[in-house]
């Protein structure tokens, strides 16, 4: 039947053509151009001076947001596992009241409020040394990479841990309490009962989180200085100093070539899955 | 309690146990004591607090007053894990991403019993209920007869003292039921574990208990065997909850030689059986009832003239609806009666359970 298919492709035309014009074909313009010669024709010289330039930095970004993502499971994983098995009531209460108030700042907002939090003479290290846990000269600014990462984690162990939570209390209930009964403590029943049935849903909020994480610029630029620092910030620079739209560009993919990678452990992670059942 | 001829431990000992959710009390102290070896059905309507007090049992809902020993060793504060209970869940509970091997070896693998062991014991335990050859398969892929034989697998691989039944049986189709209610029954004549099952079918309860415990509003309302709880319920709930739901009231007056009961305006009998005296309310099943001429007088029997208003045949007997004034009875009866005919309906009063009325015109039926 040709002509419902043609009906239904004319209904959705407008919202395709939409895409194109506003992500297709920017997307592809700067796909282009990342492998254009400033003379016209194919080149891969722009990767070249990418590398060179900014080779240390890819590395970091990598190191950043893979960390970042492994600190955002293992945290989120310990909150919602606390949400869903805990016994102690106002602790789970508080807890429950707590953890999403990160999803509602802004990264900028973070970033600002990390700044003041983290620095040398900043509000954790000044509260360090008040209780007097630590002398005023060992206190040492955290404004570097563990600023990302500690600013990355706070703003998405709540995004996490969202969708982890919903996805634990729609568990049955019975599934928890069969192993319990059989002798398992919650931590067992957390990473060897609950853990796995929602898998699925830990693995979809990791590779959001890490893909948001490579993409946020106001972090890496507010929180840590200048050398080494995040590709966002390199394109940024690029673009903003040089005019030099090409070697961003070739940036661009390399940002794209590492969430393609975290796309394809989940889509791999899907088929298996699909397979098995 | 001293070691020197100390009593055999009770298997659960239950000490005017409370529970509250919040401020609203749903065990108000119940005391029960189960002997090692016994099958217990806990039997009464949904809200009943029956789930609850089996949940109080297992560790998974706080008491808020009493004790609960296990073999005499006070488990009221311990974490579920701990009180080496096994149970069967309504829901199966079995874990989707486990396969049977996996689900009936887990209490197994959580004491630390090596992975070779494992098979050998879940493969015991799988011929043991029919599922030999199937460790390997996922759950999900298993009906729910088989679904709920993995997880009375799973319960039974660890060789416990003590097995709670949630409802088990009643997410199952009417056959794969009763196969597997006398499967469970037969495996704890073998196996000698002690069994609280928490149910809300009479006959599921009576067919596989030792002792039935019959709970209303918190409380335990009767206990005793089926045959007890059945023949001599201890008042108009239970009496109604068992399947005596039709009531009709009565009088009883003494006089020397025993008691007279008198139905209504008819004549009264002469009876010698123990009656409570005054306005009673009668209550009795079906099957107690049955048809009789208009004018007849038995000896132990009250007869209630009445017409026939309906007959259907389901199969082997006929089933007949008997008007009495504003009331309808249904009797079984093996002939063949015309519509609209007087007939008497007779109760013989041995299988009557009377109970005082607690106020004029109450009806509890």
């Amino acid at each position: 039947m040709a002509r419902p298919s043609l009906f239904g492709l004319l209904l959705i035309a407008p919202a395709l053509a939409m895409i194109g014009a506003l992500f297709l074909y920017p997307l592809g313009f700067s796909l282009a151009s990342a492998f254009t010669a400033p003379g016209g024709g194919f080149s891969l010289m722009h990767f070249d001076k990418a590398y060179e330039l900014y080779s240390t930095d890819i590395l970091f970004t990598l190191f950043i947001v893979i960390t970042s993502t492994i600190l955002t499971g293992i945290l989120s994983v310990t909150i919602a596992g606390i949400l869903t098995l805990g016994e102690t009531p106002w602790l789970v209460a508080a807890l429950r009241n707590l953890y999403r108030w990160p999803l509602f700042i802004p990264f900028i907002v973070a970033a600002q409020c990390m700044r003041t939090f983290l620095a040398k003479n900043g509000l954790m290290n000044n509260t360090i040394v008040g209780m007097g846990l630590m002398e005023p000269l060992q206190a040492t600014s955290l404004l570097d990479w563990r600023g990302i990462i500690i600013t990355f984690v706070w703003k998405q162990v709540p995004f996490v841990t969202l969708m982890l939570a919903g996805a634990m209390a729609s568990l049955d209930r019975a599934t928890i309490e069969a192993g319990r009964n059989l002798g398992a403590s919650r931590l067992r029943v957390l990473i060897e009962l609950v853990l796995p049935q929602v898998s699925q849903t830990l693995l979809v909020g990791l590779v959001l989180s890490f893909v948001t994480m490579l993409s946020v610029l106001s972090v890496p630029m507010m929180v840590a200085g200048s050398q080494p620092t995040m590709l966002t910030v390199d394109m940024a620079f690029r673009i903003n100093s040089y005019g030099d739209y090409a070697t961003a560009n070739a940036l661009g993919v390399i940002s794209y070539l590492i969430s393609g990678m975290a796309a394809w452990i989940y889509l791999r992670h899907n088929v298996k899955r699909e397979a098995a059942a | 309690m001293g070691p020197v001829n100390a009593p055999v431990a009770a298997a659960i000992d239950i000490d005017h146990l409370q529970v509250s959710y919040g401020s609203q009390q749903v065990l108000h102290g119940v005391s029960l004591t189960v002997q090692p070896g016994e099958f217990i059905a806990i039997l009464g309507s949904s809200g009943c607090g029956k789930t609850t007090l089996l949940r109080t049992i297992a560790g998974f809902q706080k008491a808020s007053g009493g004790a609960i020993r296990l073999f005499g060793r006070d488990v009221v504060a311990m974490p579920p894990e701990k009180r080496g209970m096994a149970m069967m869940f309504q829901s199966y509970a079995l874990w989707p991403h486990m396969t049977v091997l996996g689900n009936v070896g887990y209490g197994l693998r959580l004491r630390g019993v090596g992975k070779d062991e494992i098979r050998a014991r879940v493969a015991g335990v799988l011929k043991m209920l029919n599922l030999s050859g199937l460790e390997d398969r996922k759950v999900t892929n298993l009906s729910g007869g088989q679904r709920q034989r993995v997880a009375l697998g799973r319960a039974l691989a660890i060789e416990p003292d003590i097995l709670l039944l949630d409802e088990p049986l009643s997410n199952l189709d009417a056959k794969v039921r009763i196969q597997l209610r006398s499967e469970i029954k037969a495996l704890q004549n073998r196996l000698g574990f002690t069994a609280i099952h928490v149910t809300h079918d009479r006959e599921e309860a009576m067919t596989m208990a030792d002792r039935i415990v019959v709970m209303d509003a918190g409380r335990i309302a009767q206990m005793g065997t089926p045959k007890e709880v059945f023949d001599r319920p201890n008042s108009p709930f239970v009496a109604s909850f068992m399947g005596a739901e039709n009531t009709i009231h009565l009088d009883v007056r003494s006089n020397s030689a025993g008691v007279e009961v008198q139905a209504g305006p008819g004549p009264s009998i002469r009876w010698d059986g123990e009656v409570p005296v005054g306005p009673v309310t009668a209550y009795f099943r079906d099957d107690v009832a049955s048809l009789d001429a208009p004018d007849a007088r038995r000896d132990g029997s009250i007869v209630l003239p009445g017409t026939i208003t309906q007959r259907t045949y389901p199969g082997g007997h006929y089933r007949y609806v008997v008007a009495i004034g504003d009331r309808h009875f249904t009797v079984t009866d093996d002939d063949y009666h015309e519509l609209d005919r007087p007939v008497g309906l007779r109760l013989p009063l041995a299988s009557l359970h009377l109970f005082p009325s607690e106020s004029k015109g109450e009806n509890h039926a």
